[in-house]
């Protein structure tokens, strides 16, 4: 939108709206590492988030180092993080492992702000990883990692027979090398329950032995590709692949490994390389805990199209086939109609006269993104981190669901510093290269796609279409009745597991005491006959919501704590709590329990549910700053009347 | 390129990477500044290449046993020998 500031102060008004925003809000500060060592000097708490931009940019080996330094000494100055997890991780392989932890552990403390990953590592000895994983009494399991870092050797993803062998007896010795790797995964994964990161085999860049090297799978270069497809292609779910594989190819194979690191202390690739990996580890860990991004925010001018609309007419933006540039937002647009089939949220935020602003998406004939696209529109004078707040909170999500796309370098640290928790994408003046840098800035990446993210864009769409309703209907209970709700009631299976951990770890406001579970853990609760789950999954007359509530109880002797209590925000006062409590009291009774425990644990985010327990009738018992609990009787309790009709409910023996 | 010329184009390098101000001198070895440890190493020995363009051999720069000798190194690499 850089044009568009120089059009819009020929108009007196929206220069006093523009101007004094952009000046008062940047402060001075010295750039780059001068500003982080500032910060520190300052003792100033921005340095997490000055850290986080800077981490997320730098690219070679010495500088993330260097950042990694610095954290340590603002640590040893006293400055925290706001929002610290600890993480166990024990990373073992056919190599050196330092300074690759350092440069993890850097990228899991400062990747994610404003949450920070303290990690403690375990580093296992140079090509020891056998013994450690297969010896059950080693170090490694006295350890207890949560996380599990595993990069086989090289050395050992070699084919042992000659060139001209057979292919089959090839083939099966490339199966064999990537089985055994994977048995070690699972050896590692059911004695611990941790997630485990597999790093693959980057390909080699040199020229032996020559163009015969795709002919046979007798060479380096295609055995390594077998054994890495054999590898993603059967790891089961708790395996998650770094693929160095692809790193090196995007860096260049030549580029990705440094023989001297070999011979002097027997690093796997080269420092910058090194980094890559490093920072595909660190974003594979947080992605365990951490769900994805949900909400693209977008500029209009100079992103969607080219030009400004107020200025140039309906007819003067460049978008569409009639030229190069009209062609490349274009596609752009494409790409982002691309992602509302995976489920993610488009919303508009834009300095713009709102029927201005309106009129493409309704009028153009070559615009790909219409108004139904659209699940929250912002065209108006006000700053858009106060916009950005809006949008969040007409949805109903958190900040940190929200990306914030513009071509407008001011816009975008305006909202830096204004919304810290919204993440930004700065695209540059040519917008060929917009889908590419939205795609490499990850924050749109499937974890594990299921059905239902697909059907999100959907619900949320009816979810507007109910809200107006409401708005129709002022007596509640008619409202509810009218919706024609129904509710399906099931004990954990395996089949919803994917689902039901990825609704766990990212469900922030409706969780009672938001303890996240990997999929490994969940399945860990399946087996475990002292725990019971179960879900719902509610719909009405416009349309499936889905899986949207997720309960775990844990049964000591006559009570049940209620160990896990969370629901979507989507489907807050349509009752489903009050069928929720129904369900868990009727399971409690028939394990002969006569106590229901709620614990609640306060977060920055779940202020919303501290009322939860006292409101469905519970009375408190125990008060403190980070921890609040409940007792209900389940004897005494009656099943609380509401307007959904439950269809099944759970253990329930047909 | 001398070695007084080559310490005095690393000044500003090691200003950069370290927090404490280090004053280069041909006797001066990592075991004489606390913050100089093995992960600051792999920075320097990264952050001269990038500067003089340069590579060095396998195991050479470990082979320095000052920032004297290290700056010698370095004026051969320049040099092309």
């Amino acid at each position: 939108m850089e044009d568009s500031i120089t059009m819009v102060r020929k108009t007196p008004e929206s220069t006093t709206t523009l101007e004094p925003v952009a000046s008062a809000v940047v402060p001075e500060r010295p750039a780059g590492l001068a500003g982080l060592k500032d910060a520190i000097a300052r003792k100033d708490p921005d340095f997490f988030r000055l850290l986080h931009g800077q981490t997320r940019e730098a690219r070679a080996c010495e500088e993330v180092l260097l950042l990694s330094s610095l954290r340590k000494r603002a640590a040893q100055k006293g400055l925290v993080p706001t929002q610290q997890q600890s993480i166990r991780i024990a990373i073992v392989g056919g190599y050196t492992l330092f300074p690759l932890n350092e440069l993890i552990g850097h990228f899991l403390s400062a990747a994610s702000f404003p949450v920070s990953y303290q990690a403690e590592f375990l580093l296992g000895d140079y090509d020891n990883y056998m013994s450690e994983i297969i010896d059950e009494s080693s170090r490694f399991y006295e350890f207890k990692p949560e996380v599990i870092i595993f990069l086989p050797s090289h050395r050992r993803c070699q084919y042992s027979g000659q060139l001209l062998d057979p292919r089959e007896k090839q083939e099966a010795e490339g199966k064999q090398t990537a089985s055994q790797i994977l048995e070690l995964c699972r050896i590692a994964n059911s004695r611990t329950g941790a997630e485990i990161i597999l790093a693959n085999f980057p390909l080699p860049g040199c020229f032996d032995p020559g163009p015969y090297r795709t002919r046979t799978l007798g060479s380096d270069w295609s055995f390594r590709k077998l054994v890495n497809l054999e590898l993603g292609l059967n790891a089961p779910s708790f395996v998650h692949i770094c693929d160095a594989e692809f790193l090196s190819a995007r860096r260049g194979t030549l580029a990705s490994c440094d023989p001297r690191g070999w011979f002097e202390s027997k690093q796997p690739y080269a420092p910058d390389m090194l980094v890559d990996v490093a920072r595909e580890c660190a974003y594979l860990v947080a992605s365990l805990r951490l769900g994805p991004k949900k909400v693209a925010v977008l500029d209009l001018d100079n992103t969607l199209w080219g030009g400004v609309v107020g200025d140039d007419g309906l007819d003067g933006i460049e978008i569409g086939d009639t030229s190069p540039r009209g062609e490349a937002f274009k596609a752009f647009q494409q790409y982002l109609l691309s992602l509302t089939h995976r489920g993610i949220l488009l919303a508009v935020c834009s300095k713009n006269d709102r029927d201005k602003a309106v009129e493409p998406f309704e009028k153009h004939p070559e615009m790909v993104l219409r108004m139904k696209d659209i699940v929250c529109f912002k065209a108006n004078w006000q700053p858009k981190s106060e916009n950005i707040r809006q949008i969040a909170t007409e949805l109903n999500l958190g900040l940190d669901s929200l990306v914030f796309i513009d071509d407008n370098p001011a816009e975008i640290e305006i909202v830096r510093q204004f919304v810290p928790e919204v993440e930004t994408v700065l695209l540059s003046a040519d917008p060929s290269e917009y889908a590419g840098a939205l795609q490499d800035s990850r924050y749109f990446e499937p974890k594990n796609l299921t059905a239902e993210d697909l059907e999100r864009v959907g619900q949320y769409k009816q979810e507007t279409q109910r809200q107006e309703l409401l708005a129709s209907v002022t007596d509640m209970d008619a409202y509810l009745e009218s919706l024609g709700m129904e509710a399906v009631i099931r004990e954990f299976c395996p089949v919803d597991v994917p689902r039901i951990s990825q609704l766990i770890n990212k469900s922030n406001q409706f969780n009672l005491t938001t303890r996240r579970r990997t999929e490994a853990q969940v399945q860990a609760i399946l087996a475990d006959p002292a725990y019971f789950g179960f879900t719902v999954r509610l719909s009405d007359r416009f349309g499936d919501h889905g899986l949207i509530s997720i309960v775990i109880g844990r049964v000591d002797g006559d009570e049940v704590e209620v160990d896990t209590w969370l629901m979507s925000c989507r489907v807050l006062k349509r009752q489903v709590e009050e069928e929720v409590l129904n369900e868990l009291v009727r399971l409690a009774l028939q394990r002969n329990c006569s106590r229901i425990k709620g614990v609640y644990l306060p977060t920055a985010k779940n202020g919303m549910v501290r009322n939860h327990y006292e409101g469905l009738g519970f009375s408190p018992i125990l008060t403190s700053a980070d921890r609040l609990e409940f007792e209900l009787n389940s004897q005494l309790y009656r099943a609380k009347p509401t307007r959904i009709r439950i269809a099944e409910k759970s253990y329930d023996t047909k | 390129m001398t070695r007084s010329e080559v310490i005095a184009q690393l000044q500003p390098i090691f200003d950069d990477l370290f927090m404490e101000q280090v004053v280069l001198t041909p006797e001066l070895t990592a075991n004489d500044v606390e913050e100089w440890d093995s992960l600051l190493q792999i920075s320097i020995s990264l952050a001269v290449e990038k500067h003089f363009g340069v590579r060095f051999r396998v195991g050479e720069v470990e082979a320095t046993k000052n920032v004297g000798e290290f700056a010698d190194l370095i004026a051969r690499r320049v040099a092309g020998n």
